[in-house]
C-alpha cells in the first residue's frame, strides 16, 4: 500500500516559512516580505504562508551575517522551532559576513551554527532567487519526513 | 435508541463531523484563492487548507516546559467537540432537522462562546506572555460582541413566536417552518437591523480582519496560538473550519432559509454558504485594515448594539 509516501508528498504542498533577522541590514527582508506580500511574487501558490510564531514554521529563512549580539535569541528561536525543519540562508551575509565580513561583532559564516541546508547568495538576492531557494527547501523537506 | 443514533449520525457524519469538516476547510480554502484573485494573484489551490492539516499531523506537537499539558492539549479538543455538536444542532432548511433532545437555540449561542473561551484557556494555558495579551484581547472582544448577537436572535425568536400566535420560540426549526410559509426575514424590513447585527457580528466571531485582533500575527504573534504546533494547532484549524459552517448556516437559518427540499436545497444551501464566505469574509478582510482592540470595542457597543436593541423594540411594536 503506498498511502504513507502519498500523505507525504500531500504534506509538502504546504510548507509555513518563519523569518530569522540575524543582524541583517534589512535589504533581505524587505526582499522576503516583497517576494510574498506582492502580488508579482505570489509565493502563496506553492501553499506557502509566512507565520508569527516559529512553532508553526516548516522551513526558516535566516538574513543577516549574526552578530554577537542576537546570537543567543537567534539560536533559543531556531530551536523552538519543531522538526522536520529546513533552513534556508538568504543573502550573502550569511556565506560570509558580505559586507560585514571581518567585522569583530559578526560570526558569519553562520553554518558553523546552524544547519544551513540552502543557500540564496545575493546582497540582496533578487525574489526570483528567493523563491527558488524556497522551492530548493521544499524538495529538501520531502526527503526529511 | 433510534434518536440516540440519529444523534450520532448528525454529529459525526451529516452535517456534523466528516461532512461540516470537508465543507469548512474548502470553504477556506476558497476563501483564500478568491483573496489571491481579487489581488491579482494566482493563489494556493482549493484544497490547500487540507494539505495545511496533513502536513501538521506530521510535525511535532511542542509543550512549553512552563505549560500544564493536560490543559495545554485539551483545550483544542473541548473546542473541537463544542464546534461539532454546535454543527448538529444548526438545520438545514428542508434537508436536517435536529432531534429535539440534542438542544435548542440558547444551547448554541452557549456553544458558538466555547471557541472563544477554549481560545482564552490555551492563551493563559501556555503561559506566554503573547498569549495572555491575546486572552485579553479575546476577552475583551467577546464580552463586545455577546450582547448584539443575543439580541440579535431574540429578535428573530421573538417575531416567529408571535407571528405563530404564541410569545417566543427558541426552536430553530420553528423560525425555518416560519420563514418557509411566510417569506424569508432577508426580505421582510423589520428584521433588517436584527440582520445587521448578525452581520457585523459574523467578522468578529470568526476572527478575520477588521476583527483579528486576538491573533493579529503582526503584533502578538498570533496570540494564544503562539505555542502550538503539529497536530494541537492542526485541532484549531479544524475548529474555526467548523465554526464557519455553523455561523454561516445559523445565519443562514435565521435569515435566509431557501424554500427548496431535497437535492436542490443541498445545492443551493452549498451556494449560499460560499457566497456568503466571500461576502462575508473574503472582501470584508481584503477591504480593511485591522483595528484596535479599544476601537472594535467602543464600535461594538455602538453600532451593532443599538442596531440589535432597535430590532427588538421594532419587532415587539410592529408584532
Ligand atoms: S546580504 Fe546584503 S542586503 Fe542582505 S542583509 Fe546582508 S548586507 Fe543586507
Amino acid at each position: 500500500m503506498n498511502m504513507i509516501p502519498d500523505f507525504k508528498s500531500i504534506a509538502t504542498k504546504s510548507p509555513w516559512i518563519y523569518r530569522i533577522n540575524a543582524g541583517s541590514c534589512n535589504g533581505c527582508d524587505v526582499e522576503m516580505a516583497t517576494t510574498a506580500l506582492i502580488p508579482r511574487y505570489d509565493i502563496e501558490r506553492l501553499g506557502c504562508q509566512y507565520c508569527g510564531s516559529p512553532r508553526h514554521a516548516d522551513i526558516v529563512l535566516i538574513s543577516g551575517p549574526l552578530t554577537t549580539k542576537v546570537m543567543d535569541a537567534a539560536m533559543v528561536v531556531f530551536n523552538e522551532i519543531p522538526d522536520p525543519k529546513v533552513t534556508v540562508a538568504v543573502g550573502v551575509c550569511p556565506i560570509s559576513g558580505g559586507i560585514f565580513r571581518e567585522s569583530y561583532s559578526v560570526k558569519a559564516p553562520i553554518d558553523q551554527y546552524f544547519p544551513v541546508d540552502v543557500n540564496v547568495p545575493g546582497c540582496p538576492p533578487r525574489p526570483q532567487a528567493i523563491i527558488e531557494g524556497v522551492a530548493k527547501a521544499i524538495e529538501i523537506w520531502r526527503e526529511r519526513m | 435508541m433510534s434518536t440516540q443514533l440519529g444523534i450520532l449520525l448528525a454529529v459525526f457524519l451529516f452535517p456534523g463531523g466528516l461532512f461540516a469538516l470537508v465543507l469548512g476547510l474548502s470553504l477556506k480554502g476558497l476563501d483564500r484563492r478568491v483573496a489571491a484573485r481579487l489581488q491579482g494573484r494566482i493563489g494556493p489551490p482549493l484544497a490547500q487548507p487540507f494539505f495545511d492539516l496533513v502536513k501538521l499531523s506530521f510535525k511535532r506537537t511542542m509543550v512549553p516546559a512552563t505549560a500544564s499539558q493536560p490543559v495545554f492539549l485539551g483545550a483544542p479538543l473541548a473546542g473541537v467537540v463544542s464546534m461539532l455538536v454546535a454543527v448538529a444542532l444548526v438545520p438545514v432548511s428542508g434537508l436536517y432537522s435536529p432531534d429535539p433532545m440534542l438542544g435548542n437555540l440558547i444551547v448554541l449561542l452557549y456553544l458558538l462562546m466555547v471557541p472563544a473561551i477554549v481560545l482564552m484557556i490555551a492563551g493563559s494555558a501556555s503561559t506566554s506572555p503573547y498569549g495572555a495579551l491575546g486572552f485579553s484581547r479575546e476577552m475583551t472582544l467577546m464580552l463586545a460582541y455577546e450582547a448584539p448577537i443575543v439580541l440579535a436572535v431574540l429578535a428573530v425568536a421573538l417575531r416567529t413566536g408571535m407571528g405563530q400566535g404564541g410569545v417566543i420560540t427558541f426552536s430553530l426549526v420553528d423560525i425555518i417552518a416560519y420563514q418557509r410559509s411566510h417569506g424569508m426575514f432577508l426580505l421582510d424590513p423589520v428584521m433588517w437591523p436584527a440582520l445587521a447585527a448578525f452581520a457585523l457580528f459574523f467578522p468578529a466571531n470568526l476572527g478575520i480582519i477588521p476583527f483579528d485582533i486576538p491573533e493579529a500575527e503582526t503584533e502578538v504573534l498570533e496570540g494564544p496560538l503562539l505555542e502550538y504546533s503539529g497536530p494541537a494547532l492542526g485541532l484549531f484549524k479544524v475548529m474555526s473550519a467548523l465554526k464557519a459552517v455553523v455561523v454561516l448556516s445559523l445565519g443562514i437559518a435565521l435569515f435566509m432559509p431557501l424554500p427548496f427540499d431535497g437535492i436542490w436545497g443541498l445545492i443551493g444551501w452549498l451556494v449560499q454558504l460560499a457566497v456568503l464566505m466571500e461576502i462575508g469574509v473574503t472582501i470584508v478582510r481584503l477591504s480593511m485594515g485591522r483595528m484596535r482592540i479599544d476601537q472594535a470595542f467602543s464600535f461594538f457597543v455602538k453600532w451593532p448594539l443599538l442596531l440589535a436593541v432597535a430590532s427588538v423594540v421594532t419587532v415587539t411594536v410592529v408584532a
